[in-house]
């Protein structure tokens, strides 16, 4: 039965001298294994790395049986490319890193650059992407955005710049047939921080949004 | 209590799930559609592995904006890479440009049973180096990778099968790895593709139809301006974004059924792209398109 199933079928496309050596049971039991393993794990990726999240059971199974072995082999990943969801975050992203001393008034940095295309600038958009939505993540806060600050301090000699994430807002299809909206879109701010370095020690001191402070009151004079 | 005899002839249908599962992963297949895959697969993973050079110190470097402290909050605890140990430029440059040989080697059908286990690894471990970096094309290339390491890539339109040949040696029968290998493809394929379906589908966009529109004007990653025509248009606007969801949800399905296979893996060869293109994610789309050649049932599944 074995023999019959791995012999090679006529009409082969490449010439065979030498006829496929048979799998034995036991080799047979052994690959399934392995391979109801693994899919069990794909399944459990799958449905645990959502952008929904996953259930408790599903991410403690995941986390004990399988993350072990498929995340080190960038296999533990749920595949959800959702392209948009029309939202502000799925917009693009850019970094504006700008030295805040003498030289800072040519202008900031733009990562990546307009003129730049391809995957180069994907990952740059990404980065960019995270640096804003790592300020949700109480793990994540003010750990990328300082480090990219820092990482400008050495190319640019300086000691002291502003990291800003800039995001594309494209425009509502309504608005631009009616004249309210430019096709172009527009620009929001995502994120901003200055980044410094004082005696020896990266510090961050994050920009509030406008929006977000409070009004001066000032007391009525008499 | 005695089970009721079974008629002759017909199996149960526990025999017919193994007989199916055996014929699915156990039937030799030849070296063809695996090395099509190959060259298809490491031309990407080349590609995007070279979109990390110029700027390769800049994310990586020992003053980069990448710093590997920082790791511990964005990747798996079981997540690892050789490139966090290689703080000094030299020692970067080096593993990077043996990363990028060895993928060379895997497009070229070099010494495949070691680089193509090599590339999967190094690939992966420049993921996990930079994870916040990753997109949706460099997971589909990853498991391409492994694909190609479990099955027997590199004996056809190779290197390894050119120098067998010169040496006189017989070309290598159907394998049961490359139908491994082939048949992970396959499962790969229809699950990415239904996931990034059922993604979507948690979107207004997707079922207002107004999500190309979304797509077509963000400002940087659109490589085709569609603006002009979907402003023309809303049936077409509609009719793009809806034939984008109907085309990833088919071909999840049709995988499976035999007769809309070959055409869903045949559109898929140009499907795939022109999806990536329109939203923005080109090397997904052709890295899709890779799976899709790998899922086209080859020339002992057509005689059978």
């Amino acid at each position: 039965m074995v023999g019959r199933r791995n012999r090679p079928p006529a009409g082969m496309s490449m010439p065979v001298n030498t006829p496929p050596p048979p799998v034995s049971e036991t080799r047979r039991a052994a690959v399934t294994v392995a391979l109801a393993a693994y899919l069990a794990g794909l399944a459990l990726c799958v449905a645990g790395n959502t952008s929904s999240g996953g259930s408790a059971v599903v991410r403690t199974v995941k986390a004990k049986l399988f993350s072990p072995w498929m995340a080190p082999l960038w296999l533990d990943l749920g595949y959800d490319t959702l392209l948009t969801h029309g939202r502000a975050e799925d917009g693009d992203h850019r970094l504006e890193i700008r030295r805040l001393d003498a030289l800072g008034a040519a202008g900031p940095v733009v990562l990546p650059a307009r003129s730049l295309g391809g995957e180069r600038a994907a990952r740059w958009r990404r980065l960019a992407r995270a640096v804003a939505e790592g300020e949700a993540d109480p793990d994540r806060e003010a750990l990328l955005p300082a480090a990219v600050g820092a990482g400008a301090f050495a190319p640019w000699s300086t000691r002291d710049v502003s990291v800003r994430v800039m995001r594309h807002l494209p425009p509502d299809r309504a608005d631009v047939l009616t004249g309210v909206a430019d096709a172009a879109g527009r620009d929001d701010e995502a994120y901003a921080a200055r980044v410094r370095l004082v005696a020896g020690e990266v510090q961050l001191i994050k920009s509030t949004p406008r929006e977000e402070l409070a009004p001066l009151v000032q007391e009525p004079t008499p | 209590m005695n089970a009721a005899p079974r008629p002759s002839g017909s199996p149960s249908l526990g025999d017919a799930i193994g007989a199916t599962w055996t014929t699915f992963w156990f039937t030799p297949v030849g070296a063809w559609p695996l090395a099509a895959v190959r060259i298809g697969g490491g031309l990407l993973a080349l590609a995007l592995w070279a979109g990390y050079a110029r700027d390769l110190e800049t994310w990586f470097g020992a003053s980069g904006m990448i710093p590997p402290g920082l790791l511990a909050a964005w990747r798996s605890p079981y997540g690892v890479s050789v490139f966090d140990f290689l703080p000094s430029s030299p020692l970067l440059w080096i593993a990077y440009l043996a990363g990028g040989l060895v993928l060379a080697c895997v497009t070229v059908g070099a010494l495949t049973p070691v680089t193509t286990v090599l590339g999967a690894l190094a690939f992966a471990s420049l993921l996990h180096r930079g994870p916040m970096l990753a997109g949706p094309a460099d997971d589909v290339v990853a498991v391409i990778l492994w694909c190609l390491a479990i099955g027997r890539s590199g004996d056809a339109l190779s290197i390894d099968g050119g120098a067998r040949s010169r040496l006189g040696r017989p070309s290598p029968a159907p394998s049961v790895r490359s139908r491994i290998a082939l048949g992970l493809l396959r499962i790969h394929a229809a699950v990415i593709a239904g996931a990034a379906a059922l993604a979507q589908l948690k979107g207004d966009v997707w079922w207002n139809g107004t999500a190309a529109w979304w797509l077509a004007a963000r400002a940087d990653s659109g490589l085709v301006d569609l603006t002009g025509l979907f402003l023309r248009s809303e049936y077409l606007l509609n009719v793009v974004t809806h034939a984008i969801v109907l085309f990833e949800a088919l071909f999840a399905a049709g995988m499976w059924i035999p007769a809309v296979r070959r055409p869903l893996a045949i559109a898929g060869l140009v499907a795939w792209p022109l999806i990536g293109i329109v939203g923005g994610e080109p090397f997904w789309g052709f890295a899709l398109a890779v799976l899709s050649l790998g899922c086209l049932p080859d020339a002992v599944e057509s005689s059978a």
